[in-house]
């Protein structure tokens, strides 16, 4: 099950990624993080302590790599906006993001997006780019798992969450959405392999340099 | 949590959710478990540990409950079931979150990280305040005395000691649901049912993942939670009826089912799939005094007072349930207080309405009539002993009823559909 | 921030079932679409047939979506008798709105919305109730709003008519937030060509 979903960027037109002007300014959206520990029976715990480790370290790696990009960017805490119409684009977002898993990631495809990577959010994120000054946002949802050491553990499949997430692995999905029309004009999943760890610095940095490669950004 | 005398709809297929267990290692802030030890205000949990897992499922749900749908924004009632809570729990006053939820059953949960759920189903069946004081009372008392952890330290369903057991917010805990119905925790597999259930109808996965942690206590921990809630409840001045009124109130609910299985099924098995309820309950809480007494009719008043602006909308969800019996029982022991007649004979005609069994038609035409007699009937009232005067034959009944509707409701925005019903019944 | 709605869940489930590789659902062309006996509507739009991956819906009704459930959602019923709704029933003690042959106009309005309720949706309201023609028959339009568990507003529109003894109904759902109005006109189209 899980050798059936690949791991690739998704983009608005893929022939033709428009690169983001110099001077736009970013939103970063904190990342959604949650880590769980698998045991042998298949039971999911899910670690308040490496869910926050992952978080800081993620938010750090990505502020770290769009500082590195020379685009002004802000910071925005998803808990403190639920409110209003920015509460509802926030919704939204998670709504696409679980149909971007499903229809481009998963089994059954949509007979009407065959063609092209097409999603959006809708003019609605004017808002944003209003209340911010931020021409885009990035979010980004992290899904994980630890297998104890030394078991044997079944597989999952596509029956873990919204991200096919096999055993023992962490995937780290981020949109970036075009505050001027709503699209997602850039989609990607990364899955830090064995040697990754998101719980650390070092892998949380690994696993974002991964996710974030070909951010028009 | 309490646990309701239904199932909630299932919408899916069985769902999956999670098991609950083991750890190793002595909790982080119990010492072994002395008699009436209880948890201590403003407690936080160890970093790592079992609880502080818990706690962080916990601070989910309670995220979630903020911006939900359901989420009762009446801050006179929310004012009002905090200050219950806070006659019962002073000492955990300052800590906890009281929340109410628009959810047509009777349930109550305080959760590890303080945070509390009070449901309208539970509002709408206590009768007098002591009754709903004693059932926080009893949530209070599963919270004090960390038995949802304890519950967590004591059972294995694995070999793996070092494995911790949580939550499954994943759709990925169907093996561990399967681990669950093999563990011997009680009643476990119709655990999961309910709790799927009746997330499946609230298609709440996130709560259903705080859920489960509370949901296994064992019938130890349901006496010790009975028998500690009704002390709370008498020591804030509350009357020795409380426990047993509100479990014989619930068990007749259950025999009130339109449904057979609900009515026949053993009430332990019903209503209580992980705390049994049943006469040895009752029976405690009588032995530590209580009393099973007709509840005094000026309590059932205040209380009334503190309830009556949501009665309506909780009787129009409770409807949803689709388990009319149950609906007009509760509507019955609503109306002998001896108010409110015109709301309650409005839901009494719709229980009829909605029921559609032989014979219900002429009872929601007697209850229609009956409820546009008195000042607090809802303007619909008129409109339904119209179409059910129409289905009874009688026209120029319905015209009037129909008229009468269209001047009190002038901006109704069905008045084009009763206009045309009006001019059926007037020949025209 | 941490909602998975139950339906997502259980795709997930018929997803692992698929299995890898799998198919692409069924579109439906522009053109006319079946109602059920004489009756059909016409498509201005390509549409997706998203009725396996909701297994809840009754069998005589057939769910189409352009940009998935979660997104837009149309409901055809066609034609369901008296007992019948849109709902698959699961057990006997759990009963779903149904549909019956003397039901009054609003009493339908009340099955489109408890019906509405059952999928999942909170405070489903209606308003701008209307008049609206089915073929020879007399129908009803109306809105509706309502939310999803996490808070999301929801908005819709419904068309219902009973020709033949028989109900059928055309519900739209979709977010308030950009989704509703993007697929409303060739909802609208739907509604204004079924007979």
């Amino acid at each position: 099950m899980a050798g059936c979903t690949t791991t690739k960027v998704k983009s608005a037109a893929p022939a033709m990624i428009v690169q983001a002007a110099p001077d736009s300014k970013g939103l970063l959206i904190q990342p959604d993080v949650q880590l769980s520990l698998v045991t042998a029976s298949g039971m999911h715990a899910v670690r308040a302590d490496w869910s926050q480790a992952a978080q800081a370290n993620l938010a750090a790696a990505i502020a770290n790599d769009l500082k590195g990009r020379s685009h002004p960017f802000e910071v925005m805490d998803p808990a403190a906006s639920m409110e209003g119409r920015t509460g509802q684009l926030l919704r939204l977002n998670e709504v696409v993001g679980q149909s971007i898993f499903i229809f481009e990631y998963g089994k059954p495809k949509l007979p009407t997006k065959k063609k092209k990577f097409d999603w959006t959010l809708g003019e609605g994120t004017q808002v944003l780019r209003a209340q911010t000054g931020a021409d885009y946002a990035l979010f980004v949802t992290c899904r994980g798992t630890y297998a104890t050491a030394g078991r044997k553990l079944f597989s999952f499949g596509a029956m873990f969450l919204l991200m096919d997430v096999p055993l023992g692995q962490q995937k780290v999905q981020a949109s970036l959405v075009d505050l001027r029309t709503g699209r997602l004009v850039w989609f990607n999943v990364a899955t830090a392999g064995s040697g990754t760890d998101i719980r650390t610095p070092d892998g949380a940095r690994d696993l974002t340099h991964s996710l974030l490669k070909g951010l028009p950004f | 949590m309490i646990g309701w005398p239904y199932r909630a709809p299932r919408l899916f297929g069985a769902f999956v959710l999670t098991a609950v267990l083991a750890s190793a290692g002595p909790p982080a802030w119990a010492a072994a478990p002395a008699d009436l030890e209880l948890r201590p205000p403003n407690l936080k949990p160890a970093p790592k540990s079992v609880e502080a897992g818990m706690w962080d499922d916990s601070d989910r749900a309670e995220a979630h409950t903020r911006i939900a749908a359901e989420l009762d924004t009446d801050p006179a009632l929310q004012a009002y079931v905090r200050g219950v809570f806070c006659k019962i729990a002073a000492d955990y006053c300052g800590e906890a979150r009281v929340y109410v939820l628009d959810r047509p059953f009777l349930n109550a949960t305080c959760f590890p990280n303080g945070y509390v759920e009070v449901w309208s189903g539970l509002l709408l069946r206590a009768q007098t305040e002591g009754q709903l004081a004693y059932v926080v009372g009893h949530e209070v008392s599963h919270f004090a005395r960390n038995h949802s952890l304890s519950k967590w330290n004591h059972d294995k369903t694995t070999r793996d000691v070092a494995t911790v057991l949580t939550v499954g917010v994943q759709a990925g805990a169907m093996f561990g649901m399967v681990k669950v119905a093999q563990s011997g925790a009680p009643n476990s597999r119709q655990m999961i049912d309910d709790i799927s259930d009746m997330a499946q109808n609230l298609n709440d996965l996130i709560y259903l993942g705080a859920m489960a942690h509370i949901m296994a206590y064992s019938r130890e921990h349901e006496n010790e939670a009975d028998r500690l809630g009704f002390q709370r409840a008498v020591a804030a001045g509350y009357e020795k009826s409380t426990g047993p009124d509100m479990w014989t109130g619930t068990i007749a609910e259950s025999r009130a089912s339109d449904f057979a299985a609900v009515r026949k099924a053993d009430v332990r098995a019903s209503i209580y799939r992980t705390h049994p309820l049943d006469q040895d309950r009752i029976d405690a809480l009588k032995a530590q005094g209580g009393v099973v007494a007709a509840p005094d009719i000026d309590a059932r008043k205040r209380y009334r007072a503190a309830i009556r602006g949501h009665l309506g909308s909780w009787l129009k969800d409770d409807l949803r349930r689709r388990d009319d019996g149950q609906t007009l029982f509760l509507i019955d022991r609503l109306s002998e207080v001896g108010e409110d007649f015109g709301v309650l004979q409005f839901y009494r005609g719709e229980a009829y309405r909605q029921r559609r069994h032989d014979g219900d038609a002429p009872l929601a035409l007697a209850a229609y009539k009956t409820a546009v007699g008195y000042p607090d009937a809802p303007v619909a009232a008129w409109r339904e002993l119209g179409e059910a005067l129409r289905r009874a034959g009688d026209k120029p009944a319905a015209a009037e009823a129909f008229e009468t509707y269209l001047a009190k409701a002038p901006d109704a925005e069905d008045r084009w559909l009763v206009e045309a019903s009006l001019k059926t019944v007037k020949g025209a | 921030m941490k909602t998975i709605s139950t339906a997502s869940a259980f795709v997930l489930l018929a997803l692992s079932l698929i299995g890898c590789g799998g198919g692409t659902l069924d579109g439906v062309s522009p053109g006319p679409m079946a109602m059920g006996d004489k009756h059909h509507l016409t498509l201005t739009r390509r549409w997706a047939d998203v009725s396996p991956i909701l297994p809840q819906r009754s069998k005589k009704v057939r769910v189409l979506s352009v940009d998935g459930p979660w997104l837009n959602r149309v409901y055809v019923a066609r034609g369901l008798q008296p007992g019948e709704g849109m709902l698959k029933r699961q057990d006997k003690e759990h009963p779903v709105p149904s549909f019956h042959a003397d039901m009054a106009p609003t009493e339908l309005v009340e099955f489109a919305t408890d019906s509405v309720s059952a999928m999942g949706y909170m405070r489903v309201e209606t308003s701008k109730l209307r008049p609206a023609r089915f073929g020879a028959a007399d129908g009803l339009r109306f809105d509706l709003a309502a939310k999803t568990e996490s808070g999301l507003e929801v908005q819709g529109t419904a068309q219902m008519a009973v020709a033949g003894k028989k109900l059928y109904v055309i519900l739209y759902l979709a977010p308030a937030e950009h989704y509703y109005a993007a697929t409303l006109p060739d909802v609208e189209e739907m509604m204004r060509s079924a007979s």
